[in-house]
């Protein structure tokens, strides 16, 4: 019984609120096999795609409310997803700026092919969440300045300030540094490199958590968010682009340039193999919760649209 | 029994409404009635993602809870639309038979 709900756990709360009861009545007097198993797992996963699922029991306001949460939710899920993906992004760009993969973009087709898709997809990522974050942005400060709150307005301050902590650290650590001093104890080099690493990861998290932050807390109109969905698509294809790109990298360097794939020139001289799996992964994750983000908000959108007919 | 190939009209939502065309019926029994007259099998996520669906489209709507279990009924719009669905499957039908019996 404990593996039915665990399973019927996997749907979303709202859903749960109004079937939950009932599906697990029913699993109670119908043993499950592994289809039917794997038949619910791929339901919460639907489920989790269409938020309308389960209002039902809802007054028509509380359902509209909830698909406009849905909809404010879901360009902030695709900005959180792109600030991670361009964390991992970073690392994929400092690892490549070495001379021996530069040598190997040029020499290897596929290897320089799929490098400059990496950066294409790049610019054309960060145009699309310009292009939906800039009128989200604006609407947080006139809502701001309309209400006379000064929160919203300092939570967009922070990656300001973020950045020049990041850059502050950066310039510290290279400071105490002695010039020419190539042999520092392995302990400060461990010392510099966690400083130098989560300070970035702090900074980044601080600043996508503040932005978000402000929108929650900012009267953002409805046609505004429906609007930022369209940018929101060119932006999840962007990162599905440069997570494909990335991957044939990889393989292009394996076949291509194999005793560098699997030498140790990743990211503070790790395992190249394990630093560009590392990558793949993270932008894997950010990519599906940016695709799971948009189908959620498009759902929302028709729900609205139903319930406005 | 033979497992009917029903085509579009094994989907799940199709089904559920052509069970509960008979008489309201909760979910469990909508699938035993289901796979009884047309041999298919609808798993647990598949029955409440159509169920879900349905209610949602106001093609079905629930009754009162009965020992944890909830019956579900067709509406006026549900039925509407199963016999719009069942309509055009019959002149499909028939015209498939006419010709057929030319041959």
């Amino acid at each position: 019984m404990k593996t039915k709900q665990y399973l019927v756990r996997l749907y979303p709360h709202t859903w749960r609120e109004r079937y939950e009861e009932e599906l697990l009545a029913m699993l109670e007097q119908h043993p499950i096999s592994f289809l039917d198993g794997l038949d619910l797992f791929f339901g919460a996963l639907d489920a989790h795609l269409h938020p309308e699922l389960g209002t039902t029991g809802m007054s028509l306001y509380e359902r509209m409310m909830r698909m406009i949460s849905t909809l404010r939710h879901s360009p902030l899920t695709i900005f959180c997803a792109y600030a991670g993906f361009i964390l991992v992004g970073l690392a994929f760009q400092k690892m490549t700026e070495y001379d021996d993969f530069v040598e190997a973009a040029r020499t290897h087709n596929i290897v320089g092919l799929s490098f400059n898709l990496v950066v294409i997809g790049s610019v054309a990522a960060l145009l699309a969440i310009l292009a939906g974050g800039l009128p989200i942005a604006i609407a947080v400060i006139r809502s701001a300045l309309a209400q006379k709150r000064r929160g919203p307005l300092l939570l967009l301050t922070v990656p300001i300030l973020a950045f020049a902590v990041f850059l502050g650290t950066t310039f510290l650590l290279e400071a105490l540094q002695h010039p020419g001093n190539h042999f520092s104890p392995a302990w400060q080099v461990f010392l510099s490199r966690g400083v130098f690493f989560g300070t970035l990861i702090i900074a980044a998290i601080a600043s996508a958590g503040a932005l978000c932050f402000a929108v929650a807390r900012s009267e953002i109109s409805e046609r505004l968010l429906r609007f930022a969905l369209l940018p929101s698509i060119l932006a999840t294809i962007s990162m599905a682009l440069m997570l494909a790109a990335t991957i044939i990298w990889g393989l292009g360097l394996r076949d291509g340039a194999p005793q560098l794939f699997a030498g140790n020139d990743g990211i503070v001289g790790s395992s190249t193999t394990g630093t560009w799996l590392g990558i793949v992964i993270t932008m894997a994750i950010a990519t599906a919760l940016a695709a799971v983000s948009l189908m959620r908000g498009f759902s929302a959108r028709s729900a609205l649209r139903n319930a406005a007919a | 029994m033979d497992t009917l190939n029903l085509g579009r009209f094994s989907d799940p939502p199709i089904l559920i409404l052509a069970s509960l065309a008979g008489s309201p019926k909760h979910g469990y029994a909508i699938m035993e009635d289901i796979e009884a007259f047309a041999g298919v099998h609808l798993g647990p996520g598949t029955l409440y993602g159509a169920i879900a669906r349905l209610e949602t489209q106001g093609l079905i709507e629930s009754l009162p809870t009965e020992e944890r279990r909830r019956p579900y009924r067709l509406t006026a719009t549900g039925i509407a639309f199963l016999q719009e669905q069942l309509t055009g499957l019959e002149t499909f039908a028939s015209m498939a038979l006419q010709r057929l019996a030319r041959i």
